[in-house]
């Protein structure tokens, strides 16, 4: 009798790894193709028109990068804690509230001149997205509460509560009722670079990419980190302890989802409204993982999976496609690649059974 | 000289056979849910398609766009595609919309609900509370307990002006009705929402009244025996035995005229905000329990109102804490009404 | 707020309960034998979906219900196939496996949001109904909230009393042991998976044939979030399960009566409860907790052998 056994392999499989993951989206995109055939739409030309409509024009690479912004940010701290183990769920309701932070900043001192109030929007908003990673990590460390509820409750609360603000206190009193804050005075804005519609964000991204890179990459403590969560046992010889390891990549990993909360409130809305909730955070654990926690790759994925919601609007807008489609394609990439994971780590051999 | 008349004639009747045949206008829709949720996308989207039936146009949307920078980028992308006019169907889109117009001077912008204008930019609106008053005098004339209940989505300006609107139209016939308000923050959620009115039906309403677009309400209402106002007609088939009435959209007029006005260029940027004369906002069916007396005072309402003689919130109007917010002796202007803020006495609920 | 009130919010919390205890049930199945399932909010989605398309085309409720079991527990194979064959990391499967669910659902739906399908209606059981107090509250319900009473007792029975209950258990607590001793360990927790999914997928076609009779985006509302934190607090125990989802299901119907008696609370406030309600619930099971009801092997796939 034949059958299956599996070995680990030795080594991981380099190049290949390449492969399987093209073979991952290869499938994903199949079945996606065979969604929108129950629907009645053209699946070919649905999937070029995705593509072409993403990133085929000067225009739409614009629309990609502006959006990839808050998606990178929020990805890259996404990614630190679950080097760690620590799976950080709640990078939305984090960006929630570093949006929160810096409109506190900003209508509080609009006198101030942007040097002045951007530092210190981005300040506040590092607080106020730290605070709300560090809550879950106290309640892990100190009372072994499972961090995945917690900050996905959390989700909701700071969402909640940015609701409660812009319905409430922060109202601009000149919106005719509607919730929305008034518009950040020119000192809180995040400007456009020249005629694009590109703003600074981007800058803040390579800088927040290329330190997150260096700390993993060449000190002792990123190192640690990966070593921690692979055996929290291990860490105990680290010169953090776990519990303070756990207590760093939450608190960072609030503040770059925190960030990303300012960039949009300042350089896209120009206001808080509760329309800054666009499901970042969510899409921030996709390319976190797509991307294996790797800084560098996180900023191709995060681009990659902007477009995908770029080229989505053309599809909508062209096809009909329901807006959920986005969604779909995004959880059968990721569980796709996932599975995919299984023929990079193991070889299969055939076996005579006797 | 017989040649030469024949030539000029012909002339004159190709040109005006040119000048007669219809531009080819490409219009685009842009909507805050989807058109499936039986409410206010599925209400604009019927007007969308009333323009569709139009010779030489064509017409296309996208739904489920967030407000903020998608929706700037839906809108930019219609103007780029080469649409002629471009509606906005949610009060989240007027930033980026007046971005976009000022980019695009020969695209027509409509925004509705919206205070925001630009040369090429307009705004336009419904009086939908004309309706939610008369359904108030009919919660008015059904109700027993003299409670109302209504299931409010947002706390925003017209959700609030709406319930205003019930809660005055309903004590124009009984005054010592009172409106009790559940926020549900959802536009379509049947499942809270049907919940919301469950709370409400446990303190005593036996009428329920609602903001969103899912039938949930009103399920709970019939499934407690007792009766609802609706919020656009599909859903008497829902609580067939419960609904009364309930007010509705009717986008398709507005629509048509102003693809006719920009095809034959007499469009301008203005703000509209059209009642129940212009047919925007109507009164759906009354259901088979409402006894015809009752009937013919709203009917004779409903006249007075297109007629223009009869005034909504005429002063004095108090609000909860006592204030007078429209004084004796006169009407709430528009702006009064467009950003109301405050709940009139009788209404018993929080505004956040 | 009055008295009398507190006979109907009771009610409403069975009702309100009743997709929150399927779904927490079925994720307690799943959990015992070793596998974290954290799609359990797209399984009831898809499931809602199911079975509301099921009951509409073919007119029995009855038929959509199961229909909602069979489709949750395909979307749970997937999980089943991702993390049991292919050895993906669990905790982000189940995470795709929301968000695929959520858009799968979402997608297929579209179309039927503002429909109605023919449901379960309150039946109030004869003689049971009229005991005092805990008649109304218990036995004047829909037909699906008496089929969620026989869940955790049946489900006791079998964790506890039958050879299969005890090979899943062993699977989740010592699957080395398990697999030295000759049980099926995969096969045991293919179960898992699988039947934990139908319970959710349950969970979900309650929401759309019985809750209300409608179909929504987003019906569940972070429902199936809750569930898999409800699981932390019943110790992974059925009958405990009981009490966390009516005490959810309690807190979601106490915030709109809150509401509707009049308070001067914001509803962004209130809206809040159930969440921070979760939170405080799984604060209190850890610093309760001995730290050893988890199945031991919870989550940790079984790697082959060399």
């Amino acid at each position: 009798m034949i059958g299956l056994r599996v070995h680990k392999r030795r080594e991981p499989l380099g190049w290949g790894s390449f492969l399987v993951f093209l073979a991952a989206i290869v499938l994903s995109l199949a079945i996606c193709s065979l969604l929108l055939a129950i629907q009645g739409k053209p699946a070919l030309s649905a999937l070029s028109l995705l593509i072409k409509s993403a990133f085929f024009s000067a225009w739409a690479v614009e629309d990609c990068l502006v959006k990839s912004v808050p998606i990178f940010l929020c990805s890259l701290g996404v990614a630190i804690a679950f080097r760690l183990q620590v799976w950080n769920i709640g990078a939305e309701g984090q960006f929630a509230l570093g949006a929160v932070g810096a409109t506190w900043m900003a209508l509080t001192f609009p006198e101030l001149p942007w040097y002045a109030l951007l530092p210190a929007m981005l300040a506040m908003a590092s607080i106020a997205g730290g605070l709300w990673g560090l809550v879950p990590a106290l309640l892990k460390i100190r009372l072994r509460v499972n961090e995945i509820i917690v900050t996905l409750m959390l989700n909701y609360i700071a969402i909640l509560f940015l609701d409660y603000l812009v319905y409430g206190r922060w109202k601009d009193p000149a919106s005719f009722g509607f919730p929305m804050t008034p518009e950040f005075s020119a000192g809180g804005v995040v400007g456009t670079i020249g005629a694009s519609r590109l703003n600074w964000g981007i800058a803040v991204c390579i800088a927040a990419g290329l330190a997150m890179w260096i700390f993993l990459r060449f000190t002792r403590l990123g190192f640690e980190l990966k070593a921690g969560g692979e055996n929290p046992r291990a860490a105990r010889y680290a010169r953090l302890s776990y519990d303070r390891l756990v207590i760093l990549v939450m608190v960072l990993s609030g503040m770059l989802a925190g960030w990303a909360g300012f960039l949009e409130a300042s350089a896209n809305l120009n206001r808080l409204q509760s329309s800054i909730m666009a499901g970042y955070g969510y899409t921030a654990i996709v390319v976190a993982w797509l991307a294996r926690l790797n800084p560098l790759m996180i900023a191709v994925a995060a681009f990659l999976l902007a477009g995908l919601r770029v080229g989505l609007e053309a599809l909508q807008l062209d096809l009909q496609v329901p807006a959920a489609f986005g969604e779909i394609m995004e959880g059968l990439i990721l569980l796709t690649v996932l599975a995919g994971g299984f023929f990079t780590r193991y070889r299969l051999a055939l076996r005579r059974k006797t | 000289m017989r040649r030469l008349s024949i030539v000029i004639l012909s002339l004159v009747l190709g040109c005006s056979l040119a000048f007669a045949a219809p531009k080819e206008l490409k219009v685009g829709f842009v909507y805050v849910s989807p058109i499936g949720d039986a409410g206010w996308s599925y209400a604009h989207d019927q007007g969308r398609q009333a323009v569709a039936a139009l010779p030489g146009v064509t017409t296309s949307y996208v739904e489920a766009v967030a407000e903020g920078p998608d929706s700037e980028r839906v809108i930019l992308n219609m103007a780029r595609k080469g649409f002629n006019v471009i509606f906005a169907t949610s009060f989240g889109y007027m930033d980026s919309m007046l971005k976009v117009a000022r980019q695009f001077p020969d695209v027509v912008f409509e925004h509705c609900s919206g205070f925001k204008l630009a040369k090429n930019m307009g705004n336009y609106f419904g009086r939908m509370y004309q309706a939610r008053y008369l359904s108030g005098m009919v919660a008015g004339y059904m109700t027993k307990s003299n409670i109302l209940g209504y299931v409010a989505a947002f706390p925003i300006p017209e959700v609030i002006r709406g319930i205003n609107a019930f809660a005055l139209g309903a004590q124009a016939v009984n005054p010592k009705v009172e409106v009790r308000v559940v926020w549900t923050k959802t536009w379509y959620d049947p499942a809270t929402e049907k919940e919301a009115a469950k709370s409400l039906l446990d303190v005593g309403a036996d009428v329920i009244a609602q903001h969103q677009d899912s039938p949930g309400p009103q399920e709970a209402a019939q499934e407690k025996g007792v009766y609802s106002i609706g919020y656009n007609s599909d859903m008497s088939k829902f609580a067939p035995k419960a609904q009364l009435t309930a007010p509705i959209w009717n986008w398709g007029p507005f629509y048509v005229q102003t693809v006719e006005q920009v095809r034959s260029g007499t469009w301008k940027s203005e703000s509209i905000w059209w009642g129940m004369k212009e047919g925007i906002v109507d009164l759906a069916p009354f259901g088979p329990m409402v006894p015809e007396d009752v009937r013919q005072k709203v009917q004779a309402e409903k006249a007075a109102i297109i007629s223009g003689t009869a005034e909504l919130f005429a002063g004095p109007v108090t609000d909860q804490a006592g204030k007078v917010q429209v004084p004796a002796g006169r009407v709430a202007t528009d702006e009064e009404l467009l950003s109301m803020k405050y709940f009139v006495k009788g209404v018993i609920g929080t505004l956040e | 707020m009055n008295p009398d009130m507190l006979v109907p919010l009771l009610a409403a919390a069975v009702q309100s309960g009743t997709p929150i205890l399927f779904a927490t049930l079925g994720e307690i199945f799943t959990e015992r034998s070793g596998i974290l399932n954290l799609g359990v909010e797209g399984i009831m989605l898809v499931g809602a979906l199911a079975a509301f398309l099921t009951a509409k085309v073919t007119g029995s409720p009855v038929l959509g219900f199961l229909a909602g079991g069979l489709f949750g527990a395909a979307l749970a194979g997937v999980h089943g196939l991702v993390c049991l064959t292919f050895l993906g990391n669990q905790v982000v499967s189940g995470l795709a496996l929301t968000i695929l669910g959520t858009g799968l659902a979402n997608y297929l739906g579209t179309p039927y949001v503002g429909q109605e399908a023919p449901g379960f209606k309150v039946f109030a059981l004869p003689l049971l109904s009229k005991v005092p107090l805990l008649g109304p509250i218990l036995f004047n319900q829909d037909p699906l909230v008496y089929t969620s009473y026989l869940i955790p007792p049946l489900l006791w029975v079998f964790l506890h009393y039958t050879r299969w209950g005890l090979g899943l258990r062993a699977v989740g607590e010592y699957p080395d042991a398990a697999l030295a001793a000759g049980l099926r360990v995969k096969g045991y927790r293919w179960v898992g998976v699988l039947a934990g999914g139908w319970l959710m997928g349950f969970g979900g076609a309650y929401l759309s044939l019985a809750y209300t009779h409608l179909w929504t985006n987003g019906l569940s509302a972070g429902r199936g979030w809750i569930a898999v934190a409800l699981v932390i607090f019943a110790f992974w125990r059925p009958w405990r399960a009981l009490v966390g989802a009516y005490l959810f299901g309690g807190v979601m119907a106490f915030q709109f009566r809150l509401q509707a008696s009049g308070t001067n609370l914001p509803s962004s406030l209130l809206l809040m409860l159930p969440y921070a309600l979760t939170i405080g619930v799984l604060v209190f099971s850890s610093w309760k907790g001995k730290g050893d009801e988890a199945p031991a092997a919870l989550g940790i796939n079984i790697e082959p052998s060399e």
